[in-house]
């Protein structure tokens, strides 16, 4: 028997006019999710769609790397400190390089701090890129992805042909960086440096990463959905990114025009004329334009490195073994995430006494609990996609 | 399409940090440490570090908020000072090694390259100290970690339940005397990198200390 007309009208009027009862319910989002990124599980507890409280549940990956320092020499840590943040494994490297140099008290050789930009700069690209392709997935946009993906597996196989590996490059020596992949005895006088045609390659790959950013621009940028889903959402105030140490392009997104690049030496980025991509209202879309704009920028640094490419050598003197002197020293870096940071304490021996590894994506995720707070349960997705962090990031 | 050109972000160039770092360390950490009340422990390697009283850290950490300018809450851990190391290589000196814990927390700007390192010496045996929770909300989750890792108690902290760990995990593995189970088990393959180099077995081959100081490059 069918509803007449009549009373059904009059059902609808009563379900707008009035308000439906909701009970406080908790919906459990992962840790296996496959908007978060990872193994990151939220509690989050929801009255209707919206989101009264959120307790973030890390430590699903935790493989105590601070622990495993106090066990290795410097050299091996070299590899275990780009596997902290395997979407950028190579940038990862560069803080810890420093910072043991700087307590020895040597230099990387221009040409090797030349090439570890250039290869932190397409660290940062391949990174933004894998955001620029989930984050509308996420979204609802699937297209993007595959444009994004495509650039960056360009700059993968780039990163490949001078390291030897796409992820974990496992490339960087104290003192400058290891002879480029191929190398060998027969081979020594004409492998050892970078492989023939990569600078040129690589700016190549600079045009087409530049073009990409256009065609993700005309395919995401102008989508009133997308701008629905992002504008206004997760506001970051200036104030909040300062007592949660939110740092990176989620810092910069709220209108802050702070870049460790420009203010540390641990490269020489002076050298080189580049603009710090900020945004204003510091929401989802502009989390999302600042880094298209960071992609942009970093393909004008390294098209610059190439054509000012220094000759020399790829290795300072160092000891045989190496033994760091007594000291502390913190070197931070501005990693694709945000700032990454080593506080190395050595006692004067092989092995670091202890190691502080400041890591970008967990100091972002703190801010979680606070920005969660009263939004709707779409608006999750939304957030933490354009947070961009990563879970071995996250817990180390 | 709602596109207007004034909605997407300006390419700003970032100012020119009013000090460098590196040079002007020293006249840092004197300021901060005037500031705040506490010593300056350190001015080498571009690394400025102030010493604090134990009964004085939140109150300086919040004057250095708000006098020193320091509005950036970086990061925050612990140092387990000790002569007993299990593992790795110990201290230095361990006959004049206190043993203590030292608690870092670093405050940088987000407006020039200033970046300073606070740090307090807990005894072993009491190991408490005041939370920062309610002057940095990023400071929540450091103290977590660092509790957990070291068993350190930050007084007044809101919730100080296990981070990282799951919530039955007995001990604090960054400890000295923590043991790393792995190694226990089956010694490392990698532990004949730690070891001298073959040649100083032979003694008539150059010892690794000549070989450290005839700046070899390495192989």
């Amino acid at each position: 028997m069918t509803t007449p007309p009549e009373i059904m009208m009059h059902l609808s009027e009563a379900a707008v006019s009035v308000e439906l009862e909701t009970a406080e319910m908790t919906l459990n989002i992962g840790p296996q999710h496959p908007s978060t990124h990872g193994v990151l599980r939220l509690v989050a507890k929801v009255d209707g769609e919206r989101v009264s409280e959120v307790e973030p549940v890390i430590g699903y990956m935790h493989r105590g790397y601070e622990k495993l320092t106090e066990v290795r020499t410097y050299p091996q840590i070299t590899a275990l400190v780009n596997r902290i943040d395997w979407v950028s494994g190579f940038a990862n490297e560069i803080p810890f390089m420093v910072a043991a140099e700087r307590l020895m008290g040597i230099e990387a050789p221009p040409r090797a701090q030349y090439i570890r930009l250039i290869l932190t700069e397409m660290a940062r690209i391949s990174s933004h890129l894998i955001f620029a392709s989930s984050y509308p997935l996420e979204i609802g946009a699937a297209t993007p992805l595959m444009h994004a993906l495509r650039e960056r597996e360009r700059i993968l196989d780039l990163l490949e042909s001078v390291t030897g590996g796409r992820f974990h490059p496992n490339f960087n020596r104290i003192g400058g960086v290891k002879p480029a992949a191929g190398a060998g005895a027969s081979t020594k006088k004409v492998s050892q440096d970078l492989p023939a045609g990569f600078l040129d390659e690589t700016r190549v790959a600079m045009e087409r990463v530049v073009s990409v950013c256009d065609d993700l621009d005309g395919l995401v940028s102008g989508n009133e959905i997308f701008q629905a889903r992002t504008k206004g959402v997760g506001v970051i105030p200036v104030e909040i990114a300062k007592s949660y140490g939110v740092s990176g392009p989620n810092m910069r997104a709220s209108g802050v025009p702070f870049d460790v690049r420009k203010v540390d030496d641990y490269l020489p980025y002076d050298q080189f004329d580049f603009d710090v991509a900020v945004g204003e209202n510091g929401d989802c879309w502009d989390r999302y334009q600042v880094r298209l704009e960071e992609i942009r920028q970093a393909a004008r640094i390294i098209s610059q490195a190439i054509d000012s490419m220094p000759s020399g050598e790829l290795q300072a003197k160092v000891p045989r073994i190496i033994k760091v002197p007594k000291g502390q020293v913190y070197v931070r870096a501005e990693n694709p995430k945000g700032e990454m940071g080593y506080f190395v304490v050595s006692e004067g021996g092989r092995i670091p006494y202890r190691v502080k590894i400041r890591t970008a994506s967990f100091s972002n995720l703190t801010i979680l609990q606070w920005i969660l707070k009263g939004i709707l349960i779409p608006d999750i997705i939304a957030i933490l996609g354009s947070l961009d962090f990563v879970l071995g990031d996250v817990d180390r | 399409m709602t596109d207007s050109p004034s909605e997407t972000p300006q390419a700003a160039e970032a100012e020119a940090p009013s000090e460098p770092t590196g040079g002007d360390v020293t006249e840092l950490a004197a300021a901060v440490a005037a500031a705040v009340g506490g010593t300056v422990a350190q001015t080498e390697f571009g690394t400025a570090k102030v010493a604090v009283d134990r009964d004085n850290w939140a109150a300086a950490i919040a004057s250095a908020r708000d006098e020193a300018g320091l509005d950036f809450f970086n990061w925050l851990s612990a140092v387990d000072w000790t002569k007993d190391t299990t593992l790795g290589e110990g201290v230095a000196e361990p006959d004049t090694v206190e043993e203590r814990f030292e608690v870092l927390c670093m405050l940088s700007t987000l407006t020039d390259g200033r970046k300073v390192t606070f740090s307090v010496d807990l005894p072993k045996d009491d190991a408490s100290l005041g939370s920062l929770s309610s002057i940095f909300g990023g400071a929540e989750w450091h103290e977590r970690e660092t509790a957990e890792m070291f068993g350190i108690d930050f007084v007044g902290h809101p919730n100080l339940a296990k981070l990282y760990l799951p919530s039955e995990f007995e001990g604090h593995p960054l400890l000295k005397s923590f043991p790393l189970l792995s190694r226990e088990v089956k010694p490392w393959p990698g532990k004949v990198d730690v070891e001298n180099m073959p040649s100083t077995e032979n003694p008539e081959a150059p010892s690794a200390e000549a070989a450290e100081s005839d700046e070899g490059e390495t192989g």
